[in-house]
């Protein structure tokens, strides 16, 4: 009974239904502003609508593809850093209201060249080999942006003119949240998903069979770093400051990672419940104790590995290769007439 | 020319830290094929412990080697054992995620435990010793030392001991090891072991030199990667020779090119591994495995 609940999930969550569903919780959450809101609720909606953001991008090539990306806030800091020096140094933009939608999308741009040209080296390389690259360049990234001191401010950091618009910030990200997991969902059920999935599973096999690994990998590489630009460009103008140590910093990858496991990875809908399920965790339970954030987080990181790598939605499956995956199989098993 | 020569000087002990530093990533994962994360922490745990002893106990950093090498040897047993080993066999994403995990958390743990402010071990003989017109900072050069000493043990023991000779056919197939009687998670335990002992070693050793903080971990790791990748997996030659290149690389760039501080040491660590990664996947000298996994 219950595992037929599941797989009927499962294919909803895979066809148009759940797109439908989809659509249907962004309408409630664009009525939500008109009920009676506060700005600190428009301004943490905002946050969770980011983190769906960027699990759902880290996803597209940590889970999809296969490719785990230890690096992946680099394009997070990169969309900030442009963004940043394009409002503060910039006379093209019009004003600072609109020149920042007009930055936007060449902060996404910027991240997105970044990855074609990080990605031709380095997703040449196999497996950890990639991840541990990604690790490099984001690490190496921090201090050259530290370096570059005429462009960034170096360890100063950059100041961005502070235009407080909660209720515009809600609808900006709520939109772009909508597109993004749209766009997963549209990718999961097209053939470029499908040859993701396949390097995923077996890149050589992949290869043999057509599939344009370099370039697949290049594409899925770009569309998860360009929606992480926006996402990064939006959060300076948001925090109207920037230096390197808040923008690189590690704590956004490990959130990435975290979030799509948990939710499950290779999923449409995981890392989106992923990001609900760990922000709601973050500050209602372990956010009151200060600095335990991160260590809660590697904690269960280990214990997710242990014992439910699939991820929740993952779990969904027959019951998973792990004792914990096992037992709720079981459970499942018997709850069954 | 003088310049030339001490700058090389530096580079080299800089480099016998480095290869000491090395060694038990590049063990860890020649023998088991788990590329450690957390090996930054590792050294990081080593720092601390150098620095209570010094703070707490008054102890010398070197002498405390022979407390925190029996220490760590233990905590990294026990790490092995409950939690590495019961990924070891499972993908290469699970490895990566639990070390992954690993580190973050023992890097905020140490943040709750002492803050993030940086603290400093500062011995009695931090001066240096002029010799051919040539400057040797004295606690580099014990480092140095300890450093060559600590490979040769190593090499030894791997190359004469029972145990070292299990620890290598472990590497080089894990199920004919098996077959012949091997146990294996015991030999992985006693690996681990020997590597986090070591490696917390070089991070007390590397206490009286710089600035000890929780989060100097990360670029430590990927120092080692570098190295690793220049050397080999599980070669202590490689090791050596990473160390130094990769050390003489980085004092020559920050004493010569004009308007680079020493901060940049870790993209120019960056800019040779993914050149060594595009140029030459095997490593300069090969080793127990190929760096590329395609040819295994």
């Amino acid at each position: 009974m219950m595992a037929r609940v599941w797989d009927r999930l499962a294919r909803l969550g895979q066809g148009w239904g759940g797109l439908g569903l989809w659509w249907l919780l962004l309408a409630v959450l664009a009525l939500y502003p008109y009920i009676g809101v506060t700005h600190l609720t428009l301004f943490l909606g905002s946050q969770v609508f980011v983190l769906v953001i960027l699990a759902s991008n880290w996803n597209l090539i940590g889970g999809m593809t296969g490719y785990v990306d230890f690096g992946h806030a680099v394009f997070f800091g990169i969309g900030a850093y442009v963004m940043g020096i394009l409002v503060t140094k910039s006379p093209l933009l019009i004003s600072p209201e609109w020149g920042f939608l007009q930055a936007l999308p060449v902060s996404g741009a910027a991240a997105a060249v970044f990855a074609l040209l990080i990605g031709l080296p380095t997703l040449r390389l196999k497996g950890p080999y990639f991840s541990i690259a990604m690790l490099g360049t984001f690490v190496a990234m921090r201090e050259i942006v530290r370096v570059l001191r005429p462009l960034t401010g170096g360890g100063v950091g950059l100041n961005l003119p502070p235009v407080l618009n909660r209720l515009g910030d809600y609808y900006l990200m709520l939109v772009l949240m909508g597109l993004v997991v749209s766009v997963m969902w549209w990718i999961r059920r097209s053939e470029f998903g499908q040859s993701l999935i396949a390097i995923r599973e077996d890149e050589i096999g992949a290869e043999m069979r057509g599939i344009n690994t370099t370039l697949h990998k290049i594409l899925a590489f770009m569309i998860a770093a360009f929606f992480t630009g926006v996402v990064g460009g939006f959060w300076a103008w948001q925090n109207t400051f920037i230096d390197p140590d808040v923008v690189f910093i590690e704590t956004r990858t490990v959130e990435m990672v975290m979030m799509s496991m948990l939710g499950g990875l290779g999923t449409v809908w995981g890392p989106p419940l992923g990001a609900v399920v760990i922000y709601v965790l973050q500050t209602v339970v372990w956010g009151r104790l200060f600095g335990i954030h991160l260590l809660a987080l590697g904690i269960l990181m280990v214990l997710l590995v242990l014992f439910l790598p699939e991820g929740i939605l993952g779990m969904s499956g027959r019951g998973g290769s792990t004792s914990l995956g096992r037992l709720l199989g079981r459970i499942r098993k018997r709850a069954e007439p | 020319m003088d310049q030339v020569l001490q700058a090389l000087v530096n580079g080299l002990l800089l480099g016998g830290f480095y290869a000491v530093m090395v060694l038990g990533f590049s063990i860890i994962w020649g023998v088991m094929g788990i590329i450690n994360l957390a090996h930054g922490e590792y050294l990081m745990i080593g720092a601390y412990l150098g620095w209570g002893l010094f703070r707490y106990f008054g102890m010398d950093p070197f002498a405390a080697l022979l407390l925190i090498l029996p220490l760590m040897f233990l905590f990294g047993y026990v790490l092995q054992y409950v939690l590495i080993n019961r990924i070891v066999e499972r993908p290469h994403l699970m490895s990566l995620l639990i070390t992954f995990g690993i580190s973050i958390a023992l890097a905020n743990l140490f943040k709750i435990l002492f803050t993030s402010d940086p603290r400093n071990v500062s011995v009695a003989y931090n001066g240096s010793v002029e010799l051919l017109g040539i400057t040797f900072p004295i606690v580099k050069s014990i480092i140095f030392g300890v450093a060559l000493l600590a490979m040769l043990g190593l090499h030894l023991f791997l190359q004469r001991s029972r145990m070292g000779k299990s620890i290598r056919a472990a590497a080089q197939n894990r199920t004919a090891a098996r077959i012949v009687g091997v146990d294996i998670n015991r030999t992985y335990a006693v690996t681990a072991g020997i590597c986090i002992a070591i490696t917390a070693a070089a991070g007390a050793m590397l206490s009286p030199t710089q600035a000890i903080f929780p989060f100097m971990g990360p670029p430590l790791t990927l120092k080692a990667y570098t190295i690793t990748a220049l050397g080999g997996l599980g070669r202590i030659p490689g090791a050596l020779m990473g160390g130094v290149v990769l050390g003489v690389t980085e004092t020559m760039v920050s004493r010569f090119v004009p308007g680079i501080g020493t901060n940049l040491g870790v993209a120019i660590s960056f800019v040779i591994l993914v050149l060594i990664l595009i140029l030459r996947p095997q490593g300069l000298l090969g080793g127990l495995r190929p760096v590329d996994p395609d040819a295994e």
